[in-house]
């Protein structure tokens, strides 16, 4: 919180000419460019989800139980990753598009990586899963008699669908794109390797092409304020689309088995987009890797970055542990005026994209204590700020499911507070908390902003590794370090999709 | 079995046998008809096959064997399925199923998207003045009472004029107040449009109070098709005697054309092809308590029930019957009494099968 | 859920917590290992870690490195202060060295060999940074497509009929940034911008982050000719000798603006702590080995005259060179930034 009005003072403070200037020349462009890009992607997103997840939750076929987990792994591969297998994969002569020619002609050429529909398309395949895991819940526990009775009053399968199952499903599928909306606007890793002008990609070019940093405060602003405008949006939204469930019993959908030709289509379409989103990004890195590995090129240096990783990420996954404890103790236990606006205020966070959080710690370092600057103390504060909203969510719900009853049983037995939630508290939600701590952990291992702008000489990790490898289109020595990030956060992604099925 | 009657057929069910997965049938041969205006109820315990019938009519589930036909046309068979929306059939769910997302107007009117603007609007304001929801019409439904809820849903089912009305349990998720008064709304108005209907239920007074014709259904067999007062009086099985009401079976034996039982002699009915080992069904109205110091019975419960007390006598032979005795009179527990059975039809099973 | 609560766990858990905390915190803590040389180099890893290689090899003094954008390096270098850790700054561009000595970020080096190998025209006139390879910004043209003649001048490229025939660099190139420096230094901003417009409206989308992506784009003939540094011509070529493209050296008649030349530098921060090991760094830097290798493993102008380019390039003697001096691209640069935005470039 202090960091974002730091961020806010000073570009209120910016000269107007510099506003001026932004507002004249940059600012419609990079509104534009982040709005299209999060249409594009929620358009593509809408279509991919809602497909997907009709078809798992209405079909049954071979393979349909494993194509559910499948479907999620995308989540693994951080954009910049993605992106820079995109790179390749879309280039002048590259593999796409030979494959393109050899249908379509020897003239025909793919769209270019480094453009508005590479961008779309990277974003897009990043994010889906946010749209069809939330459409896929919400079709599973959808009422069938809704279809049925508009079938019963003469309307075809489409008309049923577009008109009762869509709207019916409507929070769910807004709560899905509002997430991968949020996501886009956020990324810093795709669009800075593809090139595509957003505002997040802009502040980090203000920050890193310009003597001063307030050009990039006041874009920053500009960006957390539509973050904020479209936050409330949503939730302005929400409320007023709440359904109610006219009876608690309702008829579950029943998958039904398929022709052995919807099958295979299915199956086709399936598999095209998990091997775009997943299957063959991996493949590439592991090509790469292996390629990689058999040249020498892994060496003892790699370990280092390995090392650095890892040992940021534990120590801020247990930093923001422990900073969350008190936090959402007080925002479940001691609700008053004070806390929820500590609370609230640690939750800003979530509207602020990496290259801002960098900057807001940026801003409050060099005003404050100038001492920490260049130590890997501020860039642990930039994780804080930027992750503490993952833990704190991740605990506050877990310390709810708990019912007070045991706490006070404990203190009727004489307990103190102390002692009680060491005793009591802590035991029963470790659980919980410790999710919340491998969440953030790999939210600091692919984090890549941040780590670029603030670390440490001779402390670069994993992710600016790939991303300073990946701008050179080096793809051989990016590999290793993208495919151990995947390896590591897919039993995440799966442990977390585990704990949402229960 | 069809009643006979001049009314043109309207739903026609041959043989019809549904399964959910191959080998296990959720029902089997079942066939029955309805004439226009006829309210029949699918009356059986839950999981006898009544609901899937009702989908199979409303075409939601496939038939594996025999036909169904809409107004003489086929419209499921084996070979041939008419998707539920070119059926014409109207159907009002258990939970209503209205869409949360449209006001009670836009349920109501959400089948008539083919009529023109002026029928349209015409006949949704039509439907809601007959339900009694014009003053609702701008509503959502979860600010719906139960009632209206289920108002709602018919009219919405109405609207486009179905050939037959399919409802599911329709009065289930309303208090016992509640559904008293809607069972006579419904009827009322499913008599004064001449809507021909088919209503699911487990509640044999709801089927008799509603319908024109009763059909039973047990594991997913069709037991008995009839009128409300031939299935009270003449069940064909023990199974329906026992589910439409309460019934005794007393042990009798044929011999002369008569059955002798531990409560006297009744006549053999004419249609009887059974062995000579039988029960024989008695209803508690049938029955009569005589008090008698030296009887063979004796009163071992007593049922209040407001307006009738239904007694439980042991016989001497150990079998309980039941007497339903105006609330006047009154026996003590243990007291010794005589019974008189007193039955215009004798209801007969064999007890060997 | 089971759970039984015992007395101890808790106590387990905390301990854990804090013994893993402890473990962490100590870990990062050898990155200040006292007496290596940090050189923070804007310079991409792969062209400049070989030479320190070298480097660390001849002296024994071990180096570390920082990589990242020149100009986040300076503004690095200023917020740290006097606590920087480092000692060298190396960058591709002679005015972001500028510009850190006007903040005061470099000392003044004195190396008794100085005057005798880099020409003063490469150096900040106090010596606190001094050039070390040259690079010049030049037209690559499809030899199939281009006729020699069609363009002599930069500003040609702005031309209607070469709409949909060029490739440009992005707004973000610090090239692209130089040159468009050197042009409104030269002509002025009113024809600056004509020519930046004309050369937005001919590229389209043939905007470009990389110059290798440029240089392969003129290669396979997609578009005619395009803007890049002359080394990433040289590198294409080695990878495909066949390929059908050259350099055009523009403004070379009499009285010409000239090619635009940029400088990769070298200076000594003003807070270092390890002077003797930092001059040992320059002084091999600007030695003929060091020349050679700095300037070769990219195909780059050796800033030495004792040191010859190498062969494929033509010799820096032989062409025109603008004549803005290397110092005043720091002042250019923001009112640079602002004419490029103002066009629109991206």
């Amino acid at each position: 919180m202090l960091p974002l009005l730091y961020v806010a003072f000073s570009a209120l403070t910016a000269d107007p000419a510099v506003w001026r200037r932004l507002w004249a020349t940059r600012v419609p462009e990079l509104f534009l460019n982040t709005l299209s890009l999060s249409l594009g992607v929620a358009v593509i997103n809408l279509t991919l989800g809602v497909s997907l997840a009709w078809i798992l939750t209405r079909y049954t076929f071979v393979g349909s139980k494993i194509w559910d987990w499948l479907l999620i792994l995308p989540l693994s591969i951080p954009s910049y990753v993605l992106a820079y297998t995109y790179t390749y994969l879309l280039k002048r002569g590259g593999t796409l598009e030979q494959v393109w020619q050899t249908i379509a002609g020897p003239e025909a050429v793919f769209f270019s990586p480094f453009s508005f529909a590479g961008a779309v398309l990277v974003l897009a395949l990043n994010t889906f899963p946010f749209v069809y895991l939330l459409t896929r819940s919400a079709f599973k526990n959808f009422n069938v008699s809704f279809e049925e009775v508009a079938r019963t009053t003469g309307a075809d399968r489409v008309t049923t669908f577009f008109r009762v199952s869509l709207p019916l499903i409507r929070p769910s599928l807004i709560a899905g794109l509002f997430l991968a909306i949020l996501y886009v606007a956020s990324d810093f890793g795709a669009v800075s390797l593809l090139r595509f002008q957003t505002f997040t990609y802009a502040v980090y070019q203000q920050m890193t092409g310009r003597f001063d940093n307030t050009a990039a405060a006041c874009l920053s602003l500009v960006l957390v304020a539509c973050a904020f405008v479209f936050l409330f949006g949503e939730r302005w939204f929400r409320q007023r689309s709440r359904f109610y469930q006219t009876t608690s019993r309702y008829r579950k959908p029943v998958p039904q088995p398929c022709r052995p030709l919807t099958a295979l289509l299915f199956t086709g379409y399936l598999l095209l987009v998990f091997g775009a989103a997943f299957g063959l990004p991996v493949l590439l890195l592991i090509q790469w890797t292996v390629k990689a590995a058999s040249a020498g090129e892994i060496s003892h240096v790699f370990i280092g970055y390995v090392w650095n990783s890892v040992s940021l990420s534990g120590i801020t996954a247990t930093a923001a542990v422990i900073c969350g404890i008190p936090l959402a103790y007080l925002a479940c236990r001691r609700r008053t005026w004070a806390s929820t606006f500590c609370v609230q205020g640690a939750y800003t966070g979530y509207v602020l994209p990496g290259p801002i959080a960098a900057l807001a710690v940026l801003v409050l370092v060099s005003q404050t204590v100038p001492q920490l600057y260049g130590t890997i103390l501020v860039l642990l504060m930039a994780y804080l700020v930027h992750f503490l909203p993952a833990a704190l969510q991740g605990m506050e719900s877990t310390l709810q499911q708990l019912t007070p009853n045991l706490e006070e049983a404990a203190r009727s037995l004489g307990a103190r507070s102390l002692r009680t939630f060491f005793h009591v508290t802590l035991p029963l939600v470790r659980g919980g908390f410790l999710s919340a701590w491998i969440l953030v952990f790999v939210q600091c291992m692919k984090e890549l902003p941040a780590s670029l702008l603030l670390r440490q000489v001779g402390f670069d990790t994993l992710a600016v590794r790939i991303w300073l490898e990946a701008s050179e289109e080096l793809y051989q020595l990016a590999a290793p370090p993208a495919l151990l990030i995947v390896v590591i956060t897919i039993p995440v992604v799966l442990l977390l999709m585990r704990k949402d099925q229960t | 079995m069809s009643p006979p009657d001049d009314k043109p057929l309207v739903l026609e069910l041959k043989n019809v046998s549904c399964s959910y997965e191959a080998g296990t049938r959720a029902v089997e041969g079942i066939s029955f008809s309805a004439r226009k205006g006829d309210i029949i109820c699918l009356l059986g315990p839950s999981g006898c096959g009544k609901t899937t019938t009702l989908r199979a009519i409303a075409g939601f589930e496939p038939v594996s064997s025999g036909d169904i036909r809409l107004n003489g046309a086929i419209v499921s068979a084996t070979d041939r399925q008419i998707p539920p929306e070119r059926r014409r059939v109207g159907m009002v769910f258990q939970d209503y199923a209205l869409f949360p997302h449209l006001t009670v107007r836009d349920n109501v009117g959400f089948g008539l998207t083919y009529a023109t603007g002026d029928n349209h609007r015409s006949r949704i304001d039509e439907m809601l003045s007959l339900t009694g929801l014009s003053e609702l019409a701008r509503r959502y439904p979860h600010a719906l009472s139960g009632g209206q809820q289920q108002r709602a849903a018919l009219a919405r089912a109405l609207a486009p004029q179905p050939v037959l009305l399919l409802l599911d349990e329709p009065f289930s998720n309303l208090d016992p107040d509640t559904t008293e008064r809607m069972r006579v709304e419904l009827l009322h108005l499913l008599k004064t449009t001449q809507t021909t209907a088919v209503l699911v239920t487990h509640d044999h007074e709801e089927a008799f109070a509603m319908a024109d014709y009763v059909a039973v259904l047990n594991n997913g067999k069709l037991e008995q098709f009839s009128t409300p007062e031939t299935i009270y009086h003449l069940p064909v099985s023990p199974f329906v005697a026992e589910f439409v009401g309460q019934a005794d079976f007393i042990p009798g034996t044929i011999r002369d054309s008569v059955v002798v039982t531990q409560l006297g002699t009744f006549p053999v009915p004419s249609g009887y092809r059974g062995g000579p080992e039988v029960v024989v069904m008695i209803r508690p109205d049938d029955v009569h308590i005589r008090e008698n110091g030296n009887g063979e019975g004796t009163v071992k419960s007593r049922q209040f029930r407001g307006s009738e007390i239904i007694y439980g006598i042991r016989l001497g032979s150990g079998d309980v019957v039941h007497s339903s005795e105006a609330s006047t009179r009154f026996f003590p527990l243990d007291a010794k009494v005589e019974l008189e059975v007193i039955a215009t039809h004798t209801v007969l099973f064999d007890r060997k099968p | 859920m089971k759970q039984r609560i015992r007395r101890n766990r808790p106590v387990i858990l905390i301990r854990n917590v804090l013994l893993f905390l402890v473990a962490t915190l100590a870990l990062p803590s050898w990155v200040y290992a006292g007496d290596t040389l940090v050189v923070y180099s804007g310079r991409a890893e792969r062209l400049i870690q070989p030479v320190l290689d070298a480097f660390q090899a001849e002296s024994g003094i071990s180096v570390q490195m920082l990589t990242a954008d020149s100009t986040a390096l300076i503004n690095r270098l200023q917020m740290e202060g006097a606590r920087t850790p480092a000692d060298v700054l190396i960058t591709n561009d002679a005015g972001t060295l500028e510009r850190a000595r006007e903040l005061q970020l470099l000392q003044t080096t004195t190396i008794p060999d100085l005057d005798t190998t880099i020409p003063s025209r490469f150096r900040a006139p106090d010596n606190s940074w001094i050039g070390l390879s040259g690079r010049i910004w030049v037209i690559v043209y499809n030899t199939t497509m281009v006729r020699l003649g069609d363009i002599s001048s930069i500003l040609d490229l702005a031309d209607p009929q070469w709409k949909g025939k060029i490739a440009i660099p992005g707004a973000g190139s610090v090239y692209l940034q130089t040159g468009v420096s050197v042009i409104r230094a030269v002509k002025g901003d009113e024809i600056t911008t004509t020519f930046l417009q004309g050369l937005k409206d001919n590229a389209g989308s043939f905007v470009y982050g990389k110059n290798r992506q440029i240089v392969a784009a003129v290669a396979r003939g997609e578009v005619a000719a395009g803007l890049v540094n002359h080394y990433y011509i040289n590198r294409h070529l080695a990878k495909h000798p066949d390929a059908p493209i050259a350099p055009l050296l523009t403004d070379q008649e009499d009285q010409g603006m000239g090619v635009v030349l940029n400088a990769a530098g070298v200076g000594i921060t003003a807070q270092t702590k390890r002077l003797a090991p930092a001059q040992a760094l320059v002084r091999f830097l600007i030695s003929p080995k060091g020349q050679r290798m700095f300037a070769n493993v990219n195909k780059e102008y050796p800033l030495n005259p004792h040191v010859t380019a190498a062969p494929e390039l033509l010799p820096l003697q032989s062409f025109q060179v603008a004549l803005v001096p290397l110092s005043r691209l720091a002042q250019l640069r923001n009112p640079t930034m602002t004419v490029i935005e103002n066009v629109g470039l991206r």
